[in-house]
């Protein structure tokens, strides 16, 4: 995986998604501009075994893309089939997995009450399967991470935010991430996180940049992935190279 | 259109890496900044060419300017606006060196300003300024509006803009942008070209605009590294030290003075029987305790303090002031400093190498006259500029401030001592073993 939490290059929100994941906090909001990587740590730090499950959220996302809903069979009956939250409370031989919930702001309010439902506290959160009539409860090791690309948390409902105690603010790439870059680009990519979102250049934004500019050359490679401000990029790229 | 300082990276100082706030700037000169303390960049947003060399030269300020000036008490001896200057011509090279078209650099504004500028007679600004827009489009037409009103200030402004352009002309493009910390904890690129400029210039702002072939060869010798100071024909600012401590001394007698008067025991007059319409003919011996002396500290004129004690014996309530002036100081370091003050007396201190302030010193002695008590000047009739060198108008100031105001000249505390207890006003003659000044005083007499 290559994803460590940890080291003194590492910058301080990572620290803190580091030394929460180890103490085994279970509910942890990342939130922050987009493009730095909050969504991958939320998949891979602390997830050892079971893949973990992901969601993002729309406006569309149903309760049934939550915990389930019944598909029919071949046979001409109907089938349950759980959602990705049910998955990971019963991941890992029942002691539960982690799920990720991305964009939770831009959930709908029937989605966001299910959603509450599925992160409460494990002695509070129940549900019960349609199909079998059993009553599941998440695992004890059940985790959830979710992300959002807001600045202020005062969008998110009181009830959410209660559930999730620490909320960290994701405001860089994190090193390993940046490490892939050529090292010339591995500094900007850091600052180019930070910008406002008008101006933000994402990681991905320079992955694609570093990968083009070896076959088309810079300024083609620019044009391709930053548009109308490939001169700006390249001429902050060229003052910040001044050697 | 859209501007990225946050992928503006390579400092190698302690700046760090976080947001900026962008704001909506023009090209019109002073319409533009970047502000590293605040992380504010203020820049045109247009697809032109010029806002898109004015965005390059704010954005190498956030590459190479220091974020802090927490160690500019190291350069005390330079004008903070030659700083300023000094910082837009190596910004402006910089941008140059990697390709920008810095012959767009203009607003059109620079030839009026030139022009304000040699109406007004601020050589010290326009030497300044011409930093700010060498080698840019706006260099041509700010020479032009200053050539305008003072030509005569041509070739020193060319002086000081070839000695620029050399010292950047030597210097690397990785010299010149570093901002790794120097031994002092000043960017090394910042110490290096912008504070080796400013200096520079300093010096040229105090100087007078070099008027013939002599002063322009002394004047470009001063832009020479380690060159002396050139001229600048006007008195520093007096600087007066913070107050040191006063001891108390015990009172003595002071001096007892003869003075004629119209009745008593010993006729030591009688010519006045014929001369003094009140006939005084008779001798008093009166007590003086004080009297102002201005002492000239400069150089080898240092005083020993037992000849300060003996003085002040003669005079206990004499307000006593050192002054001496360190050359080119822009008033960081003090150039004169009470040594005695009517019945106190503080530690003696030494001199800062040139005079630099005989005028103005004289002036505040004057100004702080009890009545018609005397004031002695001890100086070896040397007077010179802020940068230490002799100058005639100058001279002439002091020697008609001498004789105005009845200044007695004396060549050491001695000398002071044994003019107090005279009251014969020291004869013309007599001021001609006082170098420049004694030979003035001389002249304008004649006159």
């Amino acid at each position: 995986m290559g994803f460590e939490l940890g080291g003194d290059e590492v910058a301080q929100c990572w620290r803190d998604v580091g030394d929460v994941m180890a103490s085994g906090l279970l509910r942890v909001l990342l939130y922050g501009p987009p493009g730095t990587g909050k969504t991958f740590a939320a998949l891979h730090s602390g997830v050892t075994r079971t893949p973990a499950e992901r969601l993002v959220c729309t406006e569309d996302l149903s309760t049934g893309e939550i915990t389930g809903t019944w598909m029919p069979a071949a046979s001409g009956s109907w089938t349950w089939r759980e959602g990705p939250a049910i998955r990971s409370w019963r991941a890992d031989a029942g002691r539960g997995g982690r799920l990720v919930v991305d964009e939770v702001d831009r959930a709908s309010g029937d989605a966001l009450s299910t959603l509450l439902a599925m992160t409460d506290s494990p002695e509070s959160a129940r549900w019960r399967n349609p199909e079998t009539g059993d009553w599941v409860v998440p695992g004890p090791e059940f985790s959830v991470v979710m992300t959002t690309n807001l600045e202020q948390l005062d969008d998110l409902p009181d009830a959410l935010r209660d559930r999730f105690p620490v909320c960290i603010r994701i405001d860089q790439p994190h090193p390993t991430a940046v490490a892939q870059l050529s090292a010339d680009l591995r500094a900007p990519a850091l600052g180019g996180s930070l910008g406002e979102s008008s101006r933000r250049v994402s990681l991905r934004s320079f992955y694609a940049f570093d990968q083009l500019r070896r076959r088309v050359g810079p300024s083609r490679a620019a044009h391709l992935v930053f548009g109308e401000h490939a001169r700006n990029v390249l001429d902050a790229l060229n003052i910040g190279a001044l050697r | 259109m859209s501007v990225f300082p946050e992928l503006v990276t390579g400092r190698e100082d302690d700046f760090g890496v976080r947001a900026w706030r962008v704001e909506r700037g023009s090209t019109f000169r002073g319409e533009a900044s970047c502000n590293l303390t605040e992380r504010i960049l203020e820049v045109p947003l247009g697809d032109d060419p010029e806002s898109r060399v004015v965005r390059a030269h704010e954005l190498m300020h956030a590459r190479i300017s220091p974020h802090s000036l927490e160690w500019a008490r190291h350069f005390s001896d330079v004008s903070p606006r030659a700083l300023e200057c000094a910082e837009e011509l190596r910004v402006n090279t910089l941008i140059g060196r990697l390709g920008f078209d810095v012959s767009l650099l203009h607003d059109g504004s620079e030839k009026i300003g030139g022009r304000r500028l040699g109406r007004l007679g601020e050589w010290d600004q326009a030497v300044c300024f011409l930093l700010a827009v060498l080698a840019t489009g706006a260099e041509r037409e700010y020479l032009s509006g200053v050539r305008g009103e003072r030509p005569e200030w041509m070739a020193g402004l060319r002086a000081v803009r070839k000695r620029s352009l050399d010292l950047l002309d030597a210097t690397s493009t990785e010299v010149a942008g570093s901002t790794a910390f120097d031994d002092d904890g000043v960017p090394s690129g910042y110490a290096q070209v912008t504070v080796v400029l400013a200096r520079m210039v300093t010096q040229a702002m105090a100087a007078r605009s070099p008027q013939g072939p002599v002063a322009l060869r002394q004047f470009r010798r001063s832009l020479e590294p380690g060159g002396r100071r050139a001229p600048t024909g006007r008195f520093a600012t007096l600087c007066f030290d913070e107050p040191a401590p006063l001891i108390a001394r015990m009172r003595t007698g002071g001096v007892r003075r003869p003075r004629p008067i119209s009745s008593g025991t010993v006729m030591r007059y009688p010519g006045r029987l014929l001369s003094d319409p009140e006939r005084r003919a008779f001798v008093e011996r009166a007590h003086h305790h004080g009297g102002i002396v201005v002492i000239d500290q400069s150089g080898s004129m240092d005083i020993e303090p037992d000849e300060l004690q003996r003085l002040l014996r003669r005079a206990p309530d004499a307000l006593v002031v050192g002054y001496s002036h360190r050359p080119g100081d822009q008033g960081a370091t003090a150039n004169a400093w009470i040594l005695a003050q009517r019945g106190g007396v503080a530690a003696p201190r030494a001199g800062n190498v040139g005079n630099g302030v005989d005028g103005p010193i004289l002036r505040w002695a004057l100004a702080h006259r009890r009545g018609s008590e005397p004031v002695f000047w001890v100086t070896d009739g040397q007077v010179t500029d802020s940068h230490d060198h002799p100058d005639e108008a100058l001279t002439d100031e002091c020697a008609r401030l001498v004789t105005g105001s009845h200044i007695t000249l004396v060549r050491d505390l001695a000398g002071v001592q044994r003019a107090m207890r005279t009251t014969t006003a020291k004869r013309t003659r007599d001021h001609g073993s006082f170098g420049r000044v004694g030979r003035r005083i001389l002249e304008n007499t004649r006159n």
